[in-house]
């Protein structure tokens, strides 16, 4: 079962296989978090960091696991690390834990770390679980980052809080607004959907 | 061992059970008196805020707070005095959309103009209704006129309302509900402020 080469993990989840334009997973949050872009990246970060390591933790305990609980223990570390970042934000970034608020909570019912482990880190030895559930959380930040980087840029003239458009800019109500991401998403599917056709039939 | 037996599934599932939430209860424990004082210093810097003397640095911010405030008990409204002005201080919570928003509201003696605004903590979306936590928002507050009916805030477009004399602030935009809330939390809490006084 362990013929899977880093390489080609990082390929498939950044591109091939990526979890929002391939898998569409992760959608709600995509549409939650990426007016601003500070706050994608701390999310992104965090959703990544929860990938990891409750792979490598599935994988590490694969042989223990019963097949009839495995989806509560693996909900079940999933939240464990959820919590421990929620813990640690609080403690040691009081400022970010205040803005992200109650989306910190919400990366445990994040499909994609869900997906990752069953279909992954269950099968897989744990250092390649670890890279897949990295490069997982990659490909679902690279999506967010330029989604996030739209919206903030024409909803608020400005990126990571610093005001980059000149003053006179209208600013675009409708990109801070959950319906833009909408848009956003569907139009970068539709055109890395075009790009990989293009490339099967060449 | 038969992995799959009863009595090996409930076994495991219950000391895996345990031993995470064992290791959260350290992390909550070990960490427990750091966010307090997370939690005292967001709030000392509300009323910092609220009264226009913030201090950025935490030190310098917690002495200031006590030599101005003294122990504040919970919601009560405290009378305070620096550089020979007088106001009225209070710590409010009120509903907002998704839970309750926690903030300081500052007025002057008389309770005609509100000195400051600071929101301590709230739950509302992140990027709309939480928009009440940025700068621009609670600038609009500064020097505000009360009337006899409060302050309005309104559906406005997006910008911001520099003017105090009009007893009104815009809104967030796509947060109409929040900007709602904001609106009847702090007309009730002016109401308390104008009871303490007479």
């Amino acid at each position: 079962m362990s013929n899977e080469t880093p390489a080609g993990v990082l390929k498939k989840n950044l591109w091939t296989d990526n979890p929002i334009f391939v898998q569409i997973l992760g959608i709600c949050s995509t549409l939650a978090v990426t007016n601003s872009l500070a706050n994608t990246l701390i999310m992104t970060v965090a959703v990544m960091l929860v990938t990891g390591l409750s792979n490598i933790t599935v994988s590490v305990m694969k042989t223990l696991i019963p097949r009839k609980v495995r989806m509560i223990v693996q909900t079940l570390i999933i939240a464990f690390y959820v919590i421990l970042v929620d813990i640690i934000l609080r403690a040691y970034l009081p400022d970010v834990s205040r803005t992200l608020g109650p989306y910190v909570g919400l990366i445990i019912t994040n499909c994609i770390i869900m997906g990752r482990a069953e279909a992954f880190a269950q099968s897989n030895p744990p250092i390649i679980a670890l890279w897949d559930g990295l490069t997982s959380g990659l490909g679902y930040m690279a999506v967010l980052v330029i989604i996030a980087f739209i919206r903030e840029l024409l909803g608020a003239g400005s990126l990571m809080g610093f005001q980059v458009l000149p003053a006179g800019f209208t600013r675009w109500t409708i990109m801070v607004m959950p319906p833009s991401a909408f848009f956003l998403l569907g139009g970068l599917i539709w055109a890395a959907k075009t790009i990989m056709i293009k490339k099967e039939a060449a | 061992m038969n992995k799959e037996s009863f009595l090996y599934v409930v076994v495991f599932t219950f000391l895996v059970a345990f031993l995470f939430v064992f290791v959260i209860a350290l992390a909550d424990n070990a960490t427990a008196s750091q966010v307090a004082r997370n939690q005292e210093l967001v709030s000392a810097k509300a009323f910092l805020n609220a009264i226009n003397r913030y201090q950025e640095d935490s030190a310098a911010a917690l002495d200031r707070f006590e030599s101005i405030f003294g122990a504040v008990e919970g919601e009560e409204v405290v009378e305070a005095s620096a550089d020979g002005e007088t106001f009225l201080v209070k710590q409010f919570s009120g509903q907002g959309v998704w839970g309750t928003i926690t903030g300081v509201l500052a007025v002057n003696n008389t309770v005609d103009r509100i000195v400051g605004l600071d929101i301590i903590g709230h739950s509302e979306t992140p990027g709309l209704g939480g928009r009440i936590e940025e700068e621009w928002f609670k600038d609009q507050f500064r020097n505000e006129k009360i009337t006899t009916g409060g302050i309005t805030v309104r559906k406005g477009e997006g910008r911001v309302d520099s003017d105090p004399d009009n007893a009104s602030v815009d809104g967030v935009t796509g947060a109409s509900l929040t900007s709602a809330a904001m609106e009847v939390i702090i007309n009730n809490e002016i109401e308390t402020l104008r009871e303490a006084v007479r």
